[in-house]
């Protein structure tokens, strides 16, 4: 290995991507994007309050209008004296997106009917918090039939519990943001980044593999360098090129925030550390969206004296271990990034255009979308066998691993995950650069599994 | 002892034989052509001199001793399939060319101006290779194998894709690079080039070396002795019992053109002496060598 031969390679791999008119597009536009994603985010909370839906209730059963409580989303008004046939007509005229009539109690069954009436489709979200409503008030009424002590009280304490699990499991009209919740989003987005990243910089190595086996321009590189050296130059060239990126994103993205949060008004940033505001930035892009919508609705929606949507969030980000995070990140990263990289330039060795490497990476892109999947897995049950033997196995481990980190995760786990990752991108350095030797000079035939056998076995 | 010395090399591909004890000595200086049918191996073993591929036997001596990857520094590789990046500047691809064969960058960029003046496409410097012609990529190819003043040129079939203008300028420039005293590999399949510039040659057929030394000296071992004679004269020249015969004869006005073989054991001078003992005036008398092209045809389909 001639040091100053990779550093000359490594140096044309990173200036002619970075000089690129895509790569700045990309480095520019994805921020500026996100910026704008927020801003809109942040506007749509900030008209929740005046797109309140104003609803007309005709209560034909005397008992269901003290159940329907106003609120943010739908003020509720009383039109119960007025004919259901009559209001009808004039629903849009009054002001009213709806009109729900509550019929008559049928006290044979004990319950009632509900029917809605807009001249829009009013949506599932409402119907079902209406229905919600005048079920609470049928139960009320149900309770009040039995002749029991204390019956309401006791009923009141069971459906008290009844609501604290549902809380946490379902999102009730996104009022709250549950714990599990942020962290649930948290590893999701950290993830699918790692895959995204980890998929688009190494098919950018094999498809400048491929480039330059199908240019003929690799006979005279192999003539002044190794094809270990070139190999390897071309992966930290292009890991150089996808740090460079990294880094920009996040200067951008938190310049980009910060000046999207000022203008908007949405002064979360100052109760922020503002270290803990740049790693977040940097992390996960969305996660700032997360921050401007969860400020937006704290302005907003949030009675005084009450927990606010702001706290639960600082409460759990400030629960994050993001150091772990951020340099379990970086690891992952590279180490996935360097462990497939190196068998797509193999495999990009082995073909002359990128049409006939699709047969060749499918054992690639199983692994990857198992890690996909397993991801989705994590999400729901970061301590379940399959996503822990997910993260340490090393080709879902990239993927997996940074899952399950924000929900916290023993430290031997991480670090023999992370050996046995470094251990299984040598293995891999050693096979690829031994396929890539040999694939780069035969030219005129479609290489199969059988041939790449063939190269790796040659002395 | 030449700065490259194969030595018995034997490759193979699988079942394939690529070259089969090859032993080839290419001396310091000279032009030396490697010649061959396509498909004969001569790919195969510029790859092993360049240290792409490594053969299964024998070995390659550089300035003898066994070549290394410094050396291989030393060497120029203009590849028959040429191949530059598309999307890159001409200048900045020259540059790392350059800098890859461990030039430092100051020393590149005065040596490609250098080049880049001599052949007239300064103007060419910013431009990228997509926007370049054929023979305009190969003029670029040609500077970027020789920009580091390589000891040793390796130039495979240099002048296809040129007109003959620039073939021309190849070629010159090719003559002017070994009077600087590199020794230059030329693998061509047009035999005038290689009786016009080179020095020796190896002729390669299905893996074998089957013949290699000095361009005389082989068209010489493979003249079958045949004299050109130019004379005037009234009456034919007569064939000789015990010194030649006559294989033709023109008679253009009383000027005779004709071949006359020579037997066996019979030198030029006994000839001539017969000839001056008849009747003729002679003109010129000259030995006929044959051409390289009729020496590869006779040596590959011979067997």
């Amino acid at each position: 290995m001639n040091f100053s031969i990779i550093k000359t390679i490594i140096g044309r791999e990173y200036t002619t991507r970075v000089k690129k008119k895509s790569f700045l597009l990309t480095t520019f536009l994805v921020p500026v994007l996100i910026g704008a994603v927020a801003v809109i985010m942040g506007l749509i909370m900030a008209k929740t309050e005046d797109r309140a839906q104003n609803v007309a209730v005709i209560d034909q059963s005397g008992i269901a209008m003290p159940f329907l409580v106003s609120g943010d989303i739908y003020q509720f008004t009383d039109r119960s004296g007025e004919s259901p046939e009559e209001m009808k007509t004039k629903i849009e005229a009054e002001g009213y997106s709806s009109l729900v009539v509550i019929s008559p109690l049928d006290t044979v069954a004990k319950t009632v009917s509900v029917q809605i009436f807009s001249p829009k489709p009013s949506g599932v979200e409402f119907s079902g918090a209406v229905g919600r409503m005048v079920e609470d008030a049928v139960e009320d009424y149900r309770i009040g039939t039995y002749n029991i002590a204390n019956l309401g009280q006791i009923m009141q304490d069971v459906k008290a519990n009844v609501k604290v699990t549902e809380y946490t499991l379902d999102e009730e009209g996104g009022e709250t943001i549950s714990e599990s919740g942020i962290y649930m989003m948290l590893s999701m987005i950290l993830g699918l980044f790692i895959f995204m990243f980890v998929t688009m910089f190494s098919a950018m190595v094999m498809s400048s593999v491929i480039e330059e086996k199908a240019s003929r321009v690799v006979e005279v590189l192999i003539s002044s360098a190794e094809a270990t050296e070139l190999m390897f130059g071309k992966i930290i060239g292009v890991a150089l090129v996808a740090l460079t990126q990294f880094f920009l994103w996040i200067v951008l993205t938190g310049v980009i925030v910060g000046v999207v949060g000022g203008v908007a008004g949405l002064d979360f940033l100052k109760e922020q550390d503002p270290q803990q505001v740049m790693q977040m930035s940097g992390m996960s892009t969305d996660q700032m969206e997360a921050l401007g919508l969860g400020a937006a609705a704290d302005t907003t929606a949030v009675a005084p004296g009450e927990p606010g949507t702001m706290d639960v969030l600082t409460s759990t980000l400030s629960h994050v271990p993001w150091v772990t995070l951020i340099v379990s990140f970086f690891i992952y990263f590279i180490l996935g990034y360097l462990l497939y990289a190196s068998f797509f330039a193999a495999i990009g060795s082995a073909v002359e255009n990128e049409a006939d490497s699709s047969q060749l990476q499918i054992p690639l892109t199983i692994p990857l979308m198992l890690g996909y999947m397993i991801l989705f897995m994590a999400f729901r049950n970061p301590d379940s066998s399959v996503v822990v033997w997910g993260s340490m196995i090393p080709f879902t481990s990239p993927i997996v691993m940074l899952a399950r980190i924000p929900f916290g995760v023993p430290m031997w786990q991480l670090i023999l995950s992370i050996v046995l990752l470094l251990v299984t991108f040598l293995a891999s350095a050693w096979v690829s650069a031994k396929i890539y030797k040999a694939g780069i000079l035969v030219f005129g035939k479609k290489a199969t599994f059988k041939d790449l056998w063939k190269w790796l076995k040659m002395k | 002892m030449g700065i490259i010395q194969c030595n018995d090399i034997c490759k193979s591909f699988g079942p394939k034989v690529a070259l089969d004890h090859v032993s080839v000595d290419i001396p310091k200086g000279q032009i030396f052509g490697l010649l061959g049918p396509n498909g004969a191996g001569k790919t195969t073993l510029i790859r092993i001199i360049n240290r792409i591929t490594i053969p299964n036997a024998g070995e390659v001596l550089f300035d003898g001793r066994p070549i290394t990857q410094e050396d291989v520094q030393r060497i120029g590789y203009l590849p028959e399939e040429r191949g530059l990046y598309r999307k890159m500047e001409v200048g900045d691809q020259a540059m790392y060319l350059a800098q890859l064969k461990g030039m430092s960058m100051k020393d590149a960029q005065a040596e490609l101006k250098k080049w880049f003046v001599r052949f007239g496409i300064q103007d060419w410097w910013k431009k990228k290779v997509e926007e370049l012609s054929k023979g305009m990529a190969q003029k670029v190819q040609f500077i970027t194998t020789v920009v580091h003043r390589p000891s040793l040129m390796i130039l495979d079939e240099p002048f296809s894709g040129f007109d003959p203008v620039n073939a021309e300028l190849i070629r010159r420039e090719i003559l002017r690079l070994k009077e600087e005293g590199a020794t230059i590999i030329l693998s061509t399949h047009n035999m005038e080039s290689v009786e016009e510039l080179c020095d020796g040659i190896a002729l390669i057929n299905k893996s074998k070396l089957v013949i290699t030394g000095g361009v005389d000296e082989i068209r010489h071992r493979y003249g079958n002795n045949n004299i050109e004679l130019v004379y005037t004269g009234d009456t034919a020249l007569a064939p000789q019992e015990g010194l030649f015969a006559i294989l033709s004869d023109e008679n253009n006005a009383g000027r005779h053109t004709a071949v006359l073989s020579l037997d066996a054991g019979v030198t030029p001078n006994d000839a001539l002496r017969g000839v001056l003992g008849q009747p003729v005036a002679v003109n010129s008398f000259k030995e006929l060598i044959p051409r390289m092209n009729d020496i590869f045809i006779k040596l590959v389909t011979e067997e």
